[in-house]
């Protein structure tokens, strides 16, 4: 028999490995029913933001696995704030801002396995896989493959602050106003840390001016 | 506006801050038009990858849960016949190996026990060929 305390729209799959230390960022939120609201078909919020949470967990970890864990966790701990979220912001700046949260701590835990830290970059495959734009000439191609490969390294070596934030304005086109809402920053340190990761990025791909 | 952008403008006009005068000197200013073209369409093509390598991800089974199984459980199991079906063998052998050692062993004690073995005491061995057969 079915539990009946059990929310039936709750469909999303959940692993048993929860992360052990999550930060409770989004326990400060007020109760308000407009925000709630929002969040009332929370199967549809996944659907819908699933793939960026995922984006961003990928691009933040470079690990599948880790990724999926932390999208697992990050709709987990929505869906038990879910009340506290008022509704300021929108669903994916808050969601965001859990996953920020989640990468950060699992950063960090991964500082310490410091056995687990072999991967730096991205599959290979999926970098060189990638098929830029098919209209471009093969010399074309070969070129924009190079930058996509020096922007990864360059992404790969940015401290952890600086990725985040080049990762929410240049993958997720999320704005600075966003970003210091999902991160927890001032809008000037994230133009800050933006300019940085820009410099770095230019750096890489090799600077012509 | 006649001089070059610097690094900072750059990156600003990147996060999509920019100002009339710079607008109009990217468009007048081939060195810094594809500057700024160039950092656009390596940000552009990353974007591109990370989605592309994001869709693919999530759409193939987790290396965890599907590659780990195939393989590693063929491994194992192929291990663990080897070694059932190794261990009689072993066995087998071990034994064998032991009652050849023991035959050789005893060969041995019986060559020695014949070499040491004397009808008489050593000094009078001689003596023994003047004796007659029937004696002996």
């Amino acid at each position: 028999m079915a539990d009946p305390c059990k929310p039936r729209h709750l469909k999303f799959r959940l692993y048993l490995r929860v992360q052990p230390t999550v930060s409770d960022a989004v326990e400060e939120w007020p109760v308000s029913e407009s925000g709630a609201a929002q969040l009332e078909d929370f199967d549809a919020v996944v659907r819908i933001h699933r793939p960026k949470i995922f984006r961003f967990a990928l691009a933040s970890t470079y690990d599948r696995d880790a990724a999926e864990t932390l999208t697992q966790d990050c709709f987990l701990k929505a869906y038990r704030s879910r009340e506290w979220f008022r509704g300021d912001s929108s669903v994916q700046t808050w969601l965001m801002q859990i996953a920020v949260n989640l990468v950060r701590d699992w950063a960090r835990n991964r500082r310490l396995q410091f056995w687990k830290r072999l991967r730096t970059a991205p599959e290979p495959d999926s970098v060189k896989d990638w098929m830029p734009d098919r209209e471009l000439s093969p010399e074309g191609q070969a070129m924009v493959r190079e930058q996509v490969a020096a922007v990864w390294a360059a992404a790969g070596r940015l401290p952890e602050r600086q990725r985040t934030v080049f990762l929410l304005r240049f993958v997720e086109d999320m704005d600075l106003l966003e970003i210091a809402a999902a991160t927890g920053m001032k809008e000037g340190t994230v133009k800050a840390h933006l300019f940085r990761a820009l410099e770095a990025v230019r750096g890489r791909i090799g600077r012509k001016k | 506006m006649k001089r070059h952008l610097s690094d900072l403008q750059i990156a600003a006009w990147m996060t999509g801050e920019r100002t009339a005068g710079e607008q109009a000197h990217v468009r007048e200013c081939a060195e810094c038009g594809a500057e700024v073209a160039r950092l656009e369409s390596a940000v552009a093509a990353f974007r591109g990858s990370v989605r592309e390598w994001s869709a693919g991800a999530a759409g193939r089974p987790s290396r965890a849960r599907s590659r780990a199984p195939h393989a590693l459980r063929l491994v194992f199991a192929t291990a663990l016949l080897a070694i059932l079906a190794g261990v009689p063998l072993y066995r087998t052998a071990e034994r064998q190996r032991q009652a050849a050692q023991a035959r050789a062993d005893a060969l041995l004690l019986e060559q020695v026990d014949a070499g040491l073995a004397r009808s008489v005491p050593a000094p009078m061995e001689p003596l023994l060929s003047l004796v007659s057969g029937d004696i002996r």
